[in-house]
């Protein structure tokens, strides 16, 4: 049963829109994550799910009720903002209580105190627990902020980009442990980033939105090996797949095939003469276990990683070999290798 | 590619970089802070010495020729003994603590108001301002007429509400209603500011905050104690410490509306210092009491400091 439904979902902010004809569901128990650029439309959906918005059209539905016109207040869910959204002058043991301590969910003192331990061990803050919110650091800080959202038992987590103001090494770490925690406590979570690490290591499935838009929605591994279309492709992979006129490689390639998208395990690099299209190495990025090559393409350029172990340096002429690229029409749309319109 | 600083030199006016050119970085900094440092010197801790060295004194400034005699602590003595110097004491502090009272509780009302963001709430923001931008003496001479029993707009006012005779009281000249009616017209102008100053807390706090509450299903009361309050309560003490400070040391528009009277009913501390000094002239002693005074204001505000120091770093 879907936990989480939106139904043609639509909100405007004047002349703007924010989210248009959005139609969503999330399973119980399964992690989703909405990727895409700012301004896409990823916050407005989850606001749109807390009830922080009403939407101008459309439903939306937890626990196969319709909610769309109570309060957050009435809805089972959970928020984590991208900004610490921390009570400032409350301990973090009172600040992870706060939700509990609601008149309208009547939880008794020692019931809480259990939950607040239990959580804070998860999160390993367990030490923290007498500081002040203002007095931790901010990886800390938005540690406390997920166990607020964690002490609860709600239908649905919404997170908002929760990881996106720590600093590399953090990043990485919680994305651990909260992949770890989802699959432990079996919660349901919307997710909001723009980071494609995040979306592919930690999604059950991906929904990736431009302007207001879902566009196409899938398991990480659906998105990124058989996207609908060239801007999808563009969301996933480092570096960013090159996207080169089909007519420049040559080749066969089936009809109505206008651009076709190269990523780095696509292309093979050989300084021996192949028979494939030629290409001029114009710089190498040393990057310690890989090398990002450019590569100029007549009046394309081209970025691939290669093994450190290849020797190649700019000026060099190489020749490329493709493996079963990736496809798109005029309008960007994924064509398969066979011809026809593919749909993930 | 030049620096920064090698730019600045080059465009300086060839007359300047030869008149401070030979100078040192620290020759220039002395050269300009040396005038302010001075006048402060001048008009702040120059009179602030001499005061203190007067209060030591017998001396009567309308007698100059008169001969100059030590008298060690007597003045002190004689100030704090003074029942009169205590009663003017009591006056201030009941002045000081129901102005303050008023004017947190009705300008941190309007403040939650006007915070609500409704239509037009810019422009009731200017008007609600305007008495603080008044000047004091302007604002004690108006509402000497206002306060006027006979043709005071204010006992008509309370006459037509209540259906009193408005002759029948009078706002400055009974005992019982003159502290109040200082009270009324100090509150009156400063209540904007005290908003002004609870608005710019209240708009520190950010939205994100209020949605966390109210997603965590906190009530809209839960949510000012424990949300609001605690996170404009810098901003309050703050404008407690600056209005404290004010109206301890009010003259000017007490002066006006009552003079200290009826009696010495409203004689607040800076009207007994104006009266021993300048109609007494007892310089010497009044000399003394302004030191007395300056000593409490500074050691007060500055407890209160550290204290909302205390606060600021929750």
């Amino acid at each position: 049963m879907a936990e989480v439904a939106l139904l043609d979902v639509g909100k405007s902010y004047g002349a703007v829109e924010a989210v248009r004809g959005l139609s969503l569901s999330v399973a119980h128990g399964e992690f989703v994550v909405l990727l895409g650029p700012t301004g896409a439309g990823k916050t407005t959906t989850l606001r749109l799910i807390a009830g922080l918005e009403r939407p101008d059209q459309g439903h939306v539905v937890i626990q196969g009720r319709d909610v769309t016109r109570e309060v957050p207040a009435e809805r089972d869910v959970a928020f984590v903002f991208q900004q610490y959204s921390l009570y400032p002058h409350l301990t973090v043991y009172d600040n992870l209580a706060f939700p509990l301590r609601s008149p309208a969910r009547r939880v008794d003192e020692k019931t809480i105190r259990r939950r607040v331990q239990q959580i804070s061990e998860l999160l390993h803050i367990e030490h923290k627990l007498g500081n002040r919110a203002t007095a931790l650091s901010g990886g800390e800080m938005q540690r406390v902020a997920i166990g607020r959202a964690l002490v609860r038992e709600p239908s649905v987590y919404l997170m908002d980009e929760p990881l996106s103001s720590l600093d590399a090494k953090l990043r990485a770490e919680l994305r651990l442990e909260l992949k770890r925690i989802q699959r432990e406590l079996g919660t349901t979570i919307l997710y909001v980033t723009h980071d494609q690490i995040e979306a592919m290591t930690m999604a059950d499935r991906i929904g990736v939105m431009s302007e207001g838009a879902l566009i196409q929605l899938g398991t990480p591994r659906e998105i990124y090996e058989r996207p609908n279309s060239a801007y999808v492709a563009g969301r996933l992979g480092t570096p960013v797949i090159n996207l080169i006129p089909a007519r420049l490689l040559g080749g066969p390639v089936p009809p109505q095939v206008e651009t076709v998208g190269l990523r780095t395990e696509h292309i093979r690099i050989s300084t021996a003469d192949g028979p494939g299209p030629r290409a001029q190495v114009h710089w190498v990025e040393h990057l310690g276990d890989q090398n990002h090559v450019h590569l100029k393409l007549a009046t394309h350029s081209l970025v691939t990683l290669a093994d450190p172990v290849q020797p190649l340096k700019a000026g060099d002429q190489v020749s490329l070999e493709f493996e079963s690229p990736l496809y798109f029409d005029q309008a960007g749309r994924r064509i398969s290798a066979d011809g026809l319109r593919g749909h993930a | 590619m030049s620096t920064l600083a090698e730019r600045a030199v080059a465009r300086t006016p060839r007359r300047l970089a030869l008149r401070f050119g030979g100078m040192s970085d620290r020759a220039i900094a002395w050269l300009f802070i040396t005038p302010s440092v001075l006048l402060l010197l001048a008009v702040n801790i120059f009179p602030l010495l001499w005061t203190i060295q007067l209060s030591f004194t017998n001396y009567r400034a309308n007698r100059p020729n008169a001969v100059l005699r030590y008298v060690g602590l007597d003045n002190y003595r004689d100030i704090l003994t003074d029942p009169e110097v205590w009663q003017a004491m009591q006056a201030t502090a009941h002045f000081v603590l129901w102005s303050i009272a008023l004017e947190l509780i009705l300008g941190f009302g309007l403040a939650l108001l006007i915070n609500r963001g409704f239509r037009g709430h810019s422009f009731w923001t200017t008007i609600i301002l305007l008495p603080m931008m008044l000047s004091p003496a302007v604002v004690g001479n108006f509402w000497t007429f206002l306060l006027q029993p006979q043709i005071g707009l204010f006992n008509s006012g309370i006459a037509l509400v209540t259906g009193v005779d408005p002759s029948s009281f009078q706002m400055i000249g009974d005992v019982r209603l003159a502290p109040w009616s200082i009270i009324m017209v100090d509150t009156w102008m400063w209540t904007p500011y005290v908003m002004l100053i609870c608005l710019a807390g209240l708009r520190s706090i950010p939205d994100y905050i209020y949605e966390a509450a109210e997603v965590d299903r906190a009530s809209p009361l839960r949510q000012f104690w424990s949300i609001t309050l605690p996170m404009v309560m810098p901003f309050v003490m703050l404008a407690i410490l600056f209005r404290a400070i004010e109206n301890f040391k009010m003259f000017d528009m007490v002066n006006l509306l009552t003079s200290g009277g009826p009696g010495s009913t409203t004689e607040v501390a800076s009207i007994t210092l104006k009266r021993e000094a300048f109609e007494k002239w007892r310089t010497g002693y009044s000399s003394a009491l302004a030191i007395i005074l300056f000593v409490t204001v500074f050691g007060a505000a500055n407890i209160y400091v550290k204290a909302l120091n205390r606060v600021k770093q929750r």
